[in-house]
């Protein structure tokens, strides 16, 4: 007799009963995903081989939108603008916020207040620092230029001036790299101590120390913040939107401005959904050239 | 446990039901038996309640006797909130919207065609100043009403031309009048630009700036007898000489003053809504503002609108009742063309009905509400704007709070007034065109070369539009 067994039986229908339970659990997540991420997504696809107003029924135009986004010179220029920012923000963000990451863990008084204080500008809502930012980069009354004045220099006009407006974007993205700060001091303070000790024993310097222990032991979490600084600097858009909305000459245009105007302005939702999909083929080889590299420099404790 | 838990769940049921009973309700204040119309408006703050006046002046009267209920809800992005409802099947009844969204969202089928609906109703081309009917039309057909209209003209601040009176008249200027052709304005302009003597690069007072404050920057060849597209042919004509030439007049300025001499200057500029403004604070003595300028210098320098007391300052009453002198005045922005004057750009807000919209007779009760003589004239009173209509009243002019409004009829009412092109893309027009007008002044191209890149773009795009909605 190969048949199931009574307690098999029994074992079966409760393991089902629980699956569906949690199913159950799960299901208002599993509708909010499938209905307003994984149908989206889908859609968008299928929208960006379609002429699409939003308002009109979608038309089948094949690869037209891809061929004419590649004939597109502002699509071009938004996205050199976007990869310019990029080299500028992200390697200037990942290493202020390492080194002051490493300042703040060192043990000194005071330590949780500047820990506070290097934090609190990742509070303030974009919308807010923007304006600040805009009044203390303004070229004639702005603190910055004021401050240069003082010192005998001319300051250049930061977001008025087309070689000056990028690079000063880039600048003011350090000041929210209070939640990389807080991920980095994370991974320091998990680094063990026998190690530094080892080192110590063996004569290493503080800079020894810095380039053979630590940055080796926060090697994932600096691969980690990288992956989030590629992904988030690449759909940049609120702070420009707000502070130089492209200009000035679209010099500070980026990718994800020109993907809005396209849908929301140019009501051609089609040749943006195309637009989104580049981008997430330039997000995805990107990140994967940091994965391939990263066998090379990352470091697994237990491997 | 379970008293607790079971105590629990009855509050919740009870806090549940209370809130279903007496809580928030979409139809509070709705008259029984009325048909609610959503009207979705652009507007917010001062302009929003003054809207918001007529709405109810409307509810209380034609719609009371007609048993229709206008929602009145601002907002902003108004026209992309319009587009997502429209395609979502669930959009107002009305949408106030701006000129360049009528060929837009007319080219797209967005908007229902109102030709029949204003026929039944008496509104005519005769209805409407000629500039505005044309305005609210794209390929023959009527698509919108106008809520408020405007034209832009030359704001100029007396004050300065009282002090710099012998410096006008070295300058073969007559200080007593505004300039008058294109040569005179900057001639105008010349005489009263100031630098700082200890920096000599630094400007603190221009004469006029064609990039402030540059909203009409992108409209500027009609000035200079130029076009941005010639509907006929369906073809942009960027590089047509006058247009060209209005934007070598925008270099020039550049060039003379220095372009970093005038985009610094600029930079301390406040923004318009501001105490802060150029023109109210003398940093820019010459400009071309609409007409609601008026309201702006009354509430934020009351005294440059002879509003001296503050009686006078918390209730502004009709410019000729004020007790102080005006400091400023309007008058044509001059033309470039011999034996063109009166020029002027006429741009306007609009009342649409999107596609798809549940009530769009009761809609268009409302709208044609909108365009009677007595309540547009209130409307744009409260707004400080001209009327789009034929027929004004003495009564208009008299009061408006806006001393000049007279200027601003004449010249929208006149033959060489012009309003934005029926373009279907007229967005993305107006987006290359701001983007000319910044590389030019910032002498980044010349304006040839910026007008030429900007033509081939836009015609390919019109071209590709005009293929895939076979037009």
């Amino acid at each position: 007799m190969h048949g199931i067994e009574p307690g098999q039986r029994t074992g079966r229908t409760a393991a089902r009963r629980r699956l569906l339970t949690g199913l159950a659990f799960l299901s208002p997540w599993l509708v909010g995903l499938s209905a307003f991420t994984l149908l989206p997504v889908a859609l968008s696809l299928y929208y960006s081989f379609c002429d699409y107003s939003l308002v009109q029924r979608p038309v089948w135009v094949g690869l037209d939108n891809y061929r004419d986004l590649l004939g597109d010179p502002v699509f071009w220029q938004a996205l050199r603008n976007t990869l310019h920012y990029a080299a500028m923000a992200i390697p200037a963000g990942m290493g202020v916020s390492l080194g002051l990451a490493l300042l703040l863990n060192a043990r000194a008084p005071g330590q949780a207040a500047f820990r506070t204080i290097i934090f609190l500008p990742s509070l303030v809502p974009v919308v807010a620092s923007a304006m600040v930012w805009l009044w203390l980069l303004n070229a004639d009354a702005g603190l910055v230029n004021s401050l240069l004045r003082m010192a005998g220099l001319d300051g250049p006009g930061w977001l008025i001036d087309t070689r000056w407006a990028l690079p000063s974007l880039a600048l003011m993205s350090l000041w929210g790299v209070g939640n990389t700060v807080v991920i980095y001091l994370a991974g320091l303070q998990d680094v063990p101590a026998e190690l530094y000790e080892a080192a110590a024993i063996d004569g290493a310097g503080a800079a020894r120390r810095l380039w053979h222990v630590t940055l080796p032991a926060i090697s994932p979490v600096i691969f980690f913040n990288l992956i989030m600084a590629i992904i988030g600097t690449l759909q940049v858009f609120a702070t420009p939107f707000i502070m130089t909305g492209g200009g000035p000459a679209r010099a500070t245009y980026f990718y994800s401005m020109y993907l809005y105007d396209n849908a929301f302005s140019y009501l051609k939702m089609g040749y943006a959904s195309a637009m989104a999909w580049i981008l997430l083929v330039v997000i995805v080889v990107l990140t994967a050239l940091a994965f391939w590299s990263s066998k090379r420099w990352v470091h697994y404790q237990g491997r | 446990m379970k008293h607790a838990k079971t105590a629990i769940l009855g509050a919740m049921i009870l806090a549940a039901a209370a809130l279903l009973a007496v809580g928030p309700r979409g139809g509070r204040g709705v008259p029984p038996g009325c048909v609610v119309v959503d009207y979705w408006e652009k507007w917010t703050g001062t302009e929003a309640a003054q809207m918001k006046q007529i709405v109810d002046d409307f509810n209380n009267s034609v719609g009371r006797d007609r048993h229709i209920h206008v929602r009145y809800l601002s907002m902003s992005s108004v026209n992309q909130k319009t587009l997502v409802a429209t395609a979502a099947g669930v959009p107002p009844d009305v949408a106030g919207l701006w000129d360049n969204q009528v060929p837009q969202f007319a080219a797209m089928d967005a908007v229902e065609p109102l030709d029949a609906l204003a026929a039944a109703h008496g509104i005519t081309e005769a209805t409407y100043k000629p500039v505005y009917w044309r305005g609210c039309t794209y390929r023959g057909k009527l698509y919108a009403l106008i809520s408020t209209p405007a034209a832009a003209v030359l704001h100029y601040n007396l004050r300065i031309f009282r002090e710099e009176a012998a410096a006008l008249r070295r300058a073969g200027c007559d200080p007593d009048r505004p300039p008058r052709t294109i040569d005179e304005l900057d001639r105008y302009s010349r005489a009263l630009d100031r630098f700082d003597p200890a920096d000599p690069k630094r400007l603190l007072r221009a004469g006029q700036l064609p990039t402030e404050p540059g909203w009409f920057l992108i409209h500027i060849c009609y000035w200079f007898g130029g076009r941005l597209y010639d509907e006929q042919r369906g073809r942009f004509t960027l590089t047509d000489p006058n247009v060209v030439r209005a934007y070598e007049w925008v270099a020039d300025y550049s060039r003379r003053l220095g372009q970093g001499a005038v985009s610094n200057f600029r930079s301390g500029f406040g923004t318009f809504n501001s105490t802060q403004n150029a023109f109210l604070t003398g940093a820019v003595a010459m400009e071309l503002q609409g007409p609601w300028m008026a309201n702006y210098i009354d509430h934020l320098k009351p005294e440059m609108s002879g509003l001296l007391t503050d009686q006078e300052k918390r209730s502004p009453p009709p410019p000729r009742l004020r007790s102080g002198p005006y400091e400023w005045a309007a008058a044509p922005f001059p033309s470039a063309e011999p034996g063109k004057p009166d020029v002027a750009f006429c741009g306007f807000d609009v009342l649409m009905i999107p596609a798809g919209a549940r009530h769009k007779a009761e809609a268009f009760e409302f709208m044609a509400y909108v365009n009677r003589q007595e309540v547009m004239e209130k409307l744009c009173s409260l707004h400080s704007k001209n009327s789009p209509l034929r027929r004004v009243s003495a009564a208009f002019v008299r009061d408006h709070p806006n001393p000049y409004i007279g200027v601003f009829e004449r010249l929208s009412g006149g033959a060489n007034a012009v309003t934005v092109p029926r373009c279907p893309i007229l967005p993305e027009l107006g987006d290359e065109m701001n983007v000319v007008a910044q590389r030019v002044s910032l002498l980044k191209q010349t304006p040839h070369e910026a007008l030429r890149e900007a033509q081939q773009r836009l015609q390919a795009k019109l071209e590709r539009f005009n293929a895939r909605h076979g037009k």
